[in-house]
């Protein structure tokens, strides 16, 4: 029983994923005053990129080709830790907040190989781009992830999430304040949204995530969009699990899962308008005040960290 | 009015975490503007706290101080530093010396240090660490601002971030000194930034820049 | 009555002023005030000789050691006043720099300087001594020149920063009050705090916190180093009756508010911490100063830097304390008002006679300006503590006592910094009064305003040199009994 509701839930995040980036493409255009496109869209730029043709530039190599696969792959176990209704991913196991942390950056790192392979100028430019972006956003990833963990003795995202279930609302600390500043930017910095990088753009010279899957077509951008997708939606529902987890269930009752499903529901739905809130009214950064940006949520997870030794909350 | 308690109750203890976030982003804010609602927001919670604090101790005096610490630090001052912005024609860029990561690192390391100098301190006075660390934070804070902010509009708001760390210190503390001494207190601060906003302009009239960093003439 | 008498008079003064936009009446009228003004500090002296304190009120007192103040401050006003009265002839009619609000500024100065003098409340002194620093920035930029507004935006800057430091230490000795039993209305009150001073001593911490505050927060308003950047520019480009107040009058508010302080902590917890900061803050002051006095090439502001050694100097006095120790520190706040303003006087008539203030652009002084040297040379003799000037007997009291204490470092570094200092004036002195002059100036000789003050100037020094007026030792006796 409980594996049902584990596959349940890795499958709502990567099958939900979609729906996610329709809700927030609809939301954005509405704030913009355009009527926007379906929120199914991505559903269907999907299933018509899955009846395309893979067209291979010639100079590349096997890595090429199976890149998408690999990031597909890495992005669904990622999926699969990281709880939605339940307090217990599907992958659950001690320790797993590095593996999530290391997941993203194996899918992340054949992408860059994959891009590099293609040959095209643009996808250099992106893949050394990303790396940059990457790199410096693993330091506050991993150091608010930490500073949670160490506040709630366990190491593996499941416990956190049940420790913080067990907290009040109303007890703010300051390290789940910076905790959370720190891991919204960081969240930012990975998905390739604003104030980092444009999801809409068609100017090379200003993509990060874009430029890498240029030469990609066919079965293969369908499975990258996907990836991508997946990767938004499980960072939304880390935000969510390790800050405001509370309306999940704590029994196998339907009853119980269907109002915590409603509940994440809500949330996400809150999440993903604040999102389009920052997309439509921020920026973007230029690509030298990224690491600025970046430097910023490391000193705030890094305090954060110090703080779980100060504050003994 | 349970709910009033409630309320109170939470605002004092967890104000200091948003005093610490405001300064925080004090730290990173590149625009005068940005720079001056962050201490609009940070007076909000110094007033919310006084509020609080005066409902605690049931005395009237407090909620006094409240309200001119609302009406001046919350709504005046902030207007004033706008119309000052404006008509002073300045450049909106605050002309840090230090890059927002570095001042962000500094400022973090200043909370540190303001949490270190409280756990000595504390067991002195009965008084929430946290707060006080937040208020020293304030002061420290507000004296690297002044410092690392090249622009004259930057280093009258790190006086002020400056004041508000004092005055919360003395909240926290002292339930407040004698009400004839805060209202000169506060009278004091508002001539102070009158005249201050005087040289402003003389600076402007005189230098044609605001940028503190190049009035280098006498020295030695 | 008369306390307050004493403070309404130079406030509806500053008031009054701005409506007399003649220059020559604005004058009269000006000198009318001040005489008036000192009349009243001459009568609140006499008062607290005859009836011990002065109480008005629950924030006004006056005791033997404000008395002694007051007449410093009365004093030095009145030579300032005096010599302003032709200083204006000067100055350019402008918007903001006209005759009326020089004096209207000055008295409100005024105003709030007598006031700290007077405060019985802790708070109201800082009030008062954050309201010095407002009444004088405008007056230190009043020229509007480049100068002029960056040393008024310094001083600006630098002395609210020290002053809000020094708030944070008064409320740390507020907590401490409270904390061992003081009513919270009393526990700013210096009375209270003197009498409830030996049952604080249990919070030895949270006093020592309280004094380092203040004197790093009142220190830069005294001009210690390393707190005291503002002091050389602003003494420079204020007007030179400003300087002479700022340089007289305002450094020994700042001492005097240091005092109370040091006094209430003191009677607490022993004199030794405060006195050795005192020693180290003087000591530093003192040296710094007094090397950096060598290298200076603006008239003014080698003045200025004078002014800082000898607040060092009253901090060694008070920082050795004793009978003598603080008799000179007592007795050189007054001493150095008076050569610091006849030093200021003659430098104002180098600046309007030969237009410039730097040592390097004038020579052949004594041929060009012969009466204005003389002053110069008498003052410089004075300031650097040669006898028969008045400065010789409270540096020689400091000293004796420091001897007395076996304080060998201080004695010293005391007499390297006198020696250093004195060949530094006479290096200067001599380029400026020798050798070919290199302009003709306007007018070689002294007007009667000028000359009738730095005349009184140097014969008060001489006569102190000679020996304290009785009236003066009373007075000091007075005000020493205070801080027992």
């Amino acid at each position: 029983m409980k594996l049902v509701i584990n596959l349940l839930q890795a499958l709502m995040l990567i099958l939900g994923a979609p729906l996610v980036r329709g809700v927030i493409s609809r939301v954005k255009a509405r704030l913009q005053r355009r009527r926007g496109a379906s929120i199914w869209r991505p559903y269907s730029d999907l299933f018509k990129l899955l009846r395309k043709e893979d067209l291979v530039p010639p100079t590349s190599s096997v890595v090429f080709r199976i890149a998408p696969a690999l990031l597909l792959g890495a992005t669904a176990c990622v999926a699969a830790f990281v709880p939605v209704v339940w307090p217990i991913g599907l992958l659950a196991s001690r320790g797993d907040l590095f593996l999530l942390v290391y997941f993203l950056a194996f899918g992340r790192f054949f992408l860059s190989l994959g891009a590099f392979d293609g040959g095209s100028a643009f996808g250099g430019m992106g893949a050394s781009r990303e790396a940059l972006v990457s790199s410096l956003a693993e330091t506050p990833f991993l150091l608010a992830l930490t500073a949670i963990a160490i506040l709630a003795s366990h190491a593996d995202i499941s416990g956190m999430i049940g420790w913080t279930l067990q907290q009040s609302f109303f007890n703010i600390s300051t390290v789940h304040i910076l905790a959370f500043t720190s891991l919204a930017m960081v969240v930012l910095a990975e998905t390739g949204r604003m104030p980092i990088d444009n999801p809409t753009t068609h100017l090379e010279l200003t993509m990060i995530h874009e430029a890498m899957v240029l030469e990609y077509s066919g079965p293969s951008l369908a499975l990258i969009e996907a990836a991508s997708a997946v990767k938004l939606h499980a960072m939304l529902a880390l935000l969510i699990g390790l800050f405001m987890p509370w309306g999940m269930a704590s029994s196998y009752s339907g009853g119980e899962l269907g109002l915590a499903f409603i509940f994440y529901a809500a949330k996400v739905a809150g999440l993903i308008f604040v999102l389009a809130l920052i997309e439509s009214g921020v920026a973007k950064l230029r690509m030298y005040l990224v690491p600025d940006f970046l430097g910023v949520a490391s000193a705030l997870s890094a305090l954060a960290v110090i703080f779980t030794m100060l504050v003994k909350r | 009015m349970g709910l009033v308690a409630i309320a109170t109750s939470k605002i004092l203890s967890s104000f200091s975490v948003f005093l610490f976030l405001s300064i925080l982003l004090l730290a990173v804010a590149r625009r005068i503007s940005t720079n001056v609602l962050l201490f609009g927001v940070q007076s909000a919670v110094i007033t919310a706290e006084v509020f609080a604090t005066g409902f605690q101790e049931k005395l009237a005096e407090i909620y006094v101080v409240a309200a001119m610490v609302f009406v001046i630090k919350v709504m005046l001052i902030p207007r004033a530093f706008f119309v000052l912005t404006k008509k002073l024609k300045t450049v909106h860029d605050v002309k840090a010396s230090t890059t927002p990561t570095q001042s962000v690192f500094i400022v973090a390391f200043l909370i540190y240090l303001s949490y270190a100098a409280v756990q000595s301190y504390g067991q002195e006075v009965r008084v929430p660490e946290d707060g006080l660390a937040a208020a020293v934070a304030l002061i420290l804070t507000g004296a690297f601002l002044m410092v690392s902010r090249r622009k004259a509009l930057m280093q009258m708001l790190g006086l002020l971030v400056m004041e508000n760390g004092i005055f919360l210190a003395a909240l926290l503390t002292t339930f407040g000194m004698p009400l004839v001494i805060e209202i000169g207190i506060f009278f004091d601060i508002l001539v102070g930034l009158l005249l201050m906003g005087i040289f402003t302009f003389r600076i402007r009239d005189t230098f044609d820049h605001l940028d503190v960093s190049k009035l280098r003439r006498l020295r030695g | 009555m008369i306390l307050l008498s004493s403070l309404a008079i130079p406030l509806l003064g500053a008031g009054l002023m701005l409506g007399f936009a003649n220059a020559k009446i604005a004058t009269r009228l000006a000198l009318l005030i001040g005489a008036a003004e000192i009349a009243s500090l001459g009568a609140i002296v006499w008062q607290v000789h005859i009836r011990g304190v002065l109480q008005e009120g629950r924030y006004l007192r006056a005791d033997g050691l404000s008395a002694f103040f007051l007449l410093s401050i009365a004093f030095v006003f009145g030579l300032v006043l005096v010599y302003s009265s032709g200083y204006l002839r000067h100055m350019g009619e402008g918007r903001f720099t006209s005759a009326r609000w020089f004096y209207s500024l000055v008295f409100l100065f005024l105003f709030t300087m007598i006031t700290v003098c007077l405060s019985a409340n802790l708070g109201l002194m800082w009030i008062m001594m954050e309201g010095t620093t407002l009444a004088s920035a405008l007056l230190v930029g009043f020229y509007n020149t480049e100068g002029a507004v960056e040393a008024g935006w310094k001083y600006l800057m630098v002395c609210t920063v020290g002053i809000a430091f020094a708030l944070f230490g008064t409320i740390v000795l507020y907590l401490a009050a409270v904390k061992d039993g003081v009513k919270s209305a009393d526990a700013l009150d210096w009375l209270s705090l003197m009498t409830a001073a030996p049952r604080m001593a249990g919070d030895g911490h949270l006093l020592k916190l309280a004094f380092v505050f203040v004197i790093v927060g009142y220190g830069t308003k005294i001009g210690f180093v390393p707190m005291h950047s503002w002091l050389p520019d602003a003494h420079t480009e204020a007007p030179t009756p400003i300087s002479a107040l700022l340089s007289g009058v305002l450094l020994n508010c700042a001492m005097y508010a240091l005092m109370r302080y040091d006094a209430i902590i003191s009677h607490a917890i022993g004199s030794g911490f405060p006195h050795a900061l005192l020693l180290i803050f003087g000591v530093m002051s003192m040296v710094v100063a007094g090397l950096l006095i060598l290298v200076q090439r603006n008239l003014k502001r080698l003045m200025a830097y004078s002014s800082v050694e000898h607040m060092g100097i009253i901090a060694i006095g008070l920082g050795v304390g004793g009978p003598l120790g603080l008799w000179g520190a007592l007795l050189h706040t007054f001493n150095h008002s008076v050569a610091k303003s006849l030093l200021f006087f003659s430098a104002g008539n180098v600046r309007h006679n030969l237009g410039t203030l730097r040592m390097d652009g004038i020579s052949g002084m004594s041929r060009t300006l012969p009466q204005t040297s003389a002053a110069l040379v008498v003052g410089s003799l004075a300031i650097v503590g040669l006898p028969p000037f008045g400065l010789f007997i409270s540096e020689f009291a400091i000293l004796s006592e420091a001897f007395t204490q076996a304080r060998y470092l201080v004695v010293t570094l005391f007499l390297i910094t006198l020696s250093v200092v004195f060949g530094g004036f006479a290096h200067h002195l001599f380029k400026l009064l020798c050798g070919q002059p290199v302009r003709q100036p306007e007018r070689s000789r002294l007007i009667p305003s000028e000359y009738t003050v730095m005349g009184i100037a140097a014969f008060c020094l001489l006569l102190f040199g000679a020996r304290v007026p009785y009236v003066f030792r009373v007075l000091l006796q007075d005000a020493m009994a205070v801080l027992r």
